[in-house]
């Protein structure tokens, strides 16, 4: 397989030199990749998007799709995987998508753990809206609609995960692109919600790709990730400002093994080929 | 031959169980029986009732006057004691005080057989039964029916209540009668149209007075192999439906009138991305959170209308729980077929209310999937067609299969061109036209009686209006069952063809009668409306009417 064959022929609307192309290429590459090494199948695939720039995947990726309600790809994802098993399902997010509108259903995902992959592509700015803040942006802060600027610290995505009982829990750096790819098939492959958070800094509203690009380091080998406490520590390394110089760790900060939602369903299957006898004599017999 | 019996007490007294079973019982010995259900909201305590109502004619409402009151508290007594006909008289235990009160020394039976106060309640059961005059094999069948395990105890307490009573015997007796009946309330009626319609999945939230069907789906989910969950809130349970609906599978969820409010926008995200989805709208007396355990018929204009932008929306409404097996069934094959949300507009008092039959009965509705078999490879998920349907395919079946709430080309893809925006709005509005034409086969409306004057109404005042025509034979009673598409034609002809015409509703408005003038033109100046969250009863109605003329 080839990752030219998962584009479609839309023209792409993002800005020039944004950092989503690189996450385009770095989730194909991942796809290419999983499928080849035949641990999934492309008609198996299903993405849900939400709305912003990152929700564009859509149109640029010839998969099974569902283009959904800005914030509530989480549970449409989980709708999804709950009428077909068989499906591996990509939950595709921004910042305001899954810590502003769906910052309900995102902890949900997190406690009740579906098996469903969650990318989040982080800007810390409501980009399509054209600039204005989102819960991810730092305090200080100045975008359109609130020019006195933010008076509050940034939420910390990776933190509220792992509080909120998050199984699988990273970071990645949108202009990683290997890096980030090897964080998707690893996503992929885990058996819960796996959770992505992906810097992906807005060249024209939230440009911070320099103080990333200085500050970012990639967890090593030495970083357990089994270890829970460690794994917050090194959530709260940073705190998503931009103020003074501080460390960015990007890698899987957190792995564990926790049941599954869905296996919560001993009758889970794929639905639409069931066959369906009603019994209504047998329905009605106790009225 | 009639009667009414109101069972009173407090929340936890087990008033619902006691006359739910009471109602069964009657329907044993082959009486029709109308349950109506008052409680406010709360957990313990406060004042619950029952009125029960059982005739050798079938019915489908109850009146206030009763002929006994099965009081488990003093309050019941104090409370309802106005409404006990002048041959009435109270049923409670020793203690309470009123001059119509027969006491019953439960304590010392209950001493002796070692049971729990609610066991009272079957003492009074067993002691109504011998003065109604039925055979207490009756009773003690439907124990075993309905209270499996616990159904000894309880039939020792029944045995015990019947041998009490030894000299006070009805002058009408309850013997068996041919044919059972059977009791239904219009929450399990949705719920058994649901799996008559081969549903999969369902998603809820509780909400009163929808939490019924939830509660009876999941558990039966095992049995009859379907999935349901409930989820965060709302927009997380209708959009899971709508990913499920995506996935093939058919979803239905149930709500009441502030958990469809949440739901809207995904309402619209289902006409856009049309997917099917049935939507279950029990309403509730409002506006907010308004008057949550009594009914109303408040959310007419709101269903019709739920949703942002320009879309199919299916909307029926039935009468009484046989109805609502129907349209359920009638809107999960709509919603399939067609591709877009089909909501089922009922209330408190249909949903919770009991009804007896003489079967129950699902309707002819097709039931089978609309997923197409073998997709080809070039498949298109919304492909330009001559009636607007585009046929359904799912991931996982091979071709790339997309869904979206942005408007999009043929493939799925976003489309924000002039021509493709105008061309798909053309053809999702064609499966309207479409279905107008297969709306006729599903009486959209019935008319019952013969009258030249009409009453015209929509839903669960369906029961009381029928129990009135016997007493109003200049009128005919006009029912309109699918609010949208609306039966323009039919409703036009019945009301201009008629003499006089009073509008009916549960709401404050007149929601009914506003759609009527928006489709009809006519306009419907003559209005019987009850906005104080309790439905009508045909005494009540009867002298409404009357006073109008």
């Amino acid at each position: 397989m080839n990752a030219k064959d998962l584009g479609t022929k839309e023209k792409i609307t993002w800005c020039p030199g944004c950092p989503n192309f690189s996450m385009l290429e770095a989730f194909k590459e991942a796809i290419v990749e999983l499928v080849d090494k035949n641990k999934i199948e492309t008609k198996n695939i299903v993405m849900a998007t939400g709305i912003g720039c990152h929700g564009k995947f859509f149109d640029y990726l010839n998969l099974n799709g569902f283009y959904c309600l800005h914030g509530r790809l989480l549970p449409t994802a989980l709708g999804i995987k709950l009428s077909n098993p068989t499906l591996t399902v990509f939950g595709v997010g921004g910042d305001g998508d899954t810590y502003a509108e769906g910052v309900d259903h995102f902890i949900h995902a997190c406690r009740n753990n579906a098996d469903l992959k969650l990318i989040v592509h982080n800007n810390q700015v409501f980009a399509l809206t054209v600039g204005q803040a989102t819960p991810t942006s730092e305090k200080g802060f100045v975008g359109t609609t609130n020019p006195l600027g933010v008076k509050e610290k940034p939420l910390n995505p990776l933190a509220l995960a792992l509080v909120s009982g998050a199984s699988f829990v990273a970071r990645g750096f949108a202009l990683e692109k290997e890096h980030l790819k090897g964080l998707i098939c690893q996503a992929a492959e885990h058996k819960g919600f796996a959770f992505i958070d992906v810097l992906q800094p807005c060249l024209v509203f939230h440009n911070v790709i320099p103080y990333l690009q200085k500050n970012i380091y990639k967890l090593d080998e030495n970083h357990n990730s089994a270890d829970f406490n460690l794994a917050l520590e090194k959530a709260k390394e940073w705190d998503l400002s931009f103020d003074k110089d501080s460390k960015i760790p990007i890698g899987l900060f957190y792995k564990t093994e926790k049941p599954v939602f869905d296996d919560g369903f001993p009758q889970k299957k794929v639905w639409y080929k069931k066959e369906r006898k009603i019994d209504w004599k047998n329905l009605t017999k106790n009225f | 031959m009639e009667k009414t019996i109101l069972v009173g007490g407090k929340a936890q007294q087990g008033t619902g169980i006691t006359s739910n079973f009471l109602g069964r019982i009657f329907c044993r010995l082959g009486y029709y029986v109308f349950n109506y259900r008052d409680y406010p909201s709360l957990i313990t305590g406060g004042h619950n009732f029952n009125v029960l109502r059982v005739s050798d004619k079938q019915i489908f409402s109850h009146e206030n006057q009763c002929d006994v009151i099965v009081a488990l508290d003093q309050e019941t007594i104090d409370l309802h004691q106005k409404d006990l006909k002048k041959s009435g008289f109270i049923l409670g235990r020793q203690g309470l005080k009123s001059p119509k009160l027969r006491p019953i020394e439960a304590v010392p039976i209950l001493e002796r057989l070692k049971l729990a106060p609610v066991f009272e309640n079957n003492i009074l059961i067993g002691w109504l039964f011998k003065y109604l005059g039925a055979d207490k094999e009756f009773l003690f069948k439907e124990a075993e029916k309905q209270f499996g395990e616990k159904s000894e105890r309880v039939i020792s307490t029944l045995q015990a209540g019947y041998d009490l009573n030894k000299d006070f015997f009805s002058e009408n007796k309850f013997k068996k009668i041919k044919g059972e009946k059977h009791l239904i309330s219009g929450n399990e009626a949705i719920s058994l149209g649901a799996l008559a319609s081969g549903i999969d999945i369902c998603f809820g939230y509780p909400m009163t007075p929808a939490t019924p069907i939830l509660k009876f789906l999941s558990k039966k989910q095992i049995q009859e192999d379907i999935l349901v969950s409930q989820l965060e809130n709302e927009i997380a349970v209708i959009n899971a439906a709508l990913g499920a609906s995506f996935g093939g599978a058919k979803t239905m969820v149930a709500t009441s009138g502030g958990g469809f409010a949440l739901m809207t926008e995904a309402v619209s995200l289902a006409g856009m991305a049309e997917l099917p989805v049935v939507i279950y709208l029990g309403q509730r007396m409002g506006p907010s959170t308004g008057v949550p355990t009594y009914t109303g018929q408040g959310d007419l204009k709101f269903a019709l209308n739920a949703g942002q932008g320009e879309f199919l929306r299916i909307v029926s409404a039935p009468g009484d729980p046989e109805e609502a097996i129907q349209r359920t069934e009638e809107a999960f094959y709509l919603a399939s077929k067609y591709r877009t949300p089909a909501i089922i507009l009922g209330d408190k008092h249909l949903g919770e209310s009991g009804y007896s039959f003489d079967q129950i009965k699902n309707s002819e509705t097709p039931n089978k999937r609309f997923i197409v078999k073998n997709p080809p490879e070039n498949y298109k998920s919304y492909k330009i067609s001559e009636n607007g349907i585009s046929p359904q395919a799912v991931p996982g079946q091979g071709p790339v299969v997309r869904a979206s709430s942005y408007e999009h080309n043929e493939h799925g893809n976003s489309a924000e061109d002039a021509a493709s925006v105008a061309k798909m709005n053309e053809k999702r509005s064609r499966k309207l036209k479409y279905l107008e034409k297969e709306i006729p086969k599903m009486t959209p409306v019935k008319i019952y009686g013969k009258g030249k004057n009409l009453i015209v109404s929509w839903g669960s005042t369906k029961g009381a209006i029928l129990d009135s025509l016997s007493e109003l034979p200049d009128f005919r009673f006009l029912q309109i069952c699918y609010i949208n598409p609306f039966p323009q034609k039919e409703v036009a002809r019945e009301i201009k063809r008629s003499k006089r015409v009073i509008l009916v509703e549960n709401n404050l408005t007149g929601l009914l009668g506003q759609v009527i003038r928006e489709n009809t033109g006519l306009l419907l100046e003559n209005k019987i409306l009850k906005y104080d969250a309790r439905p009508f009863t045909p005494g009540y109605l009867i002298k409404e009417i009357r006073r109008k003329r």
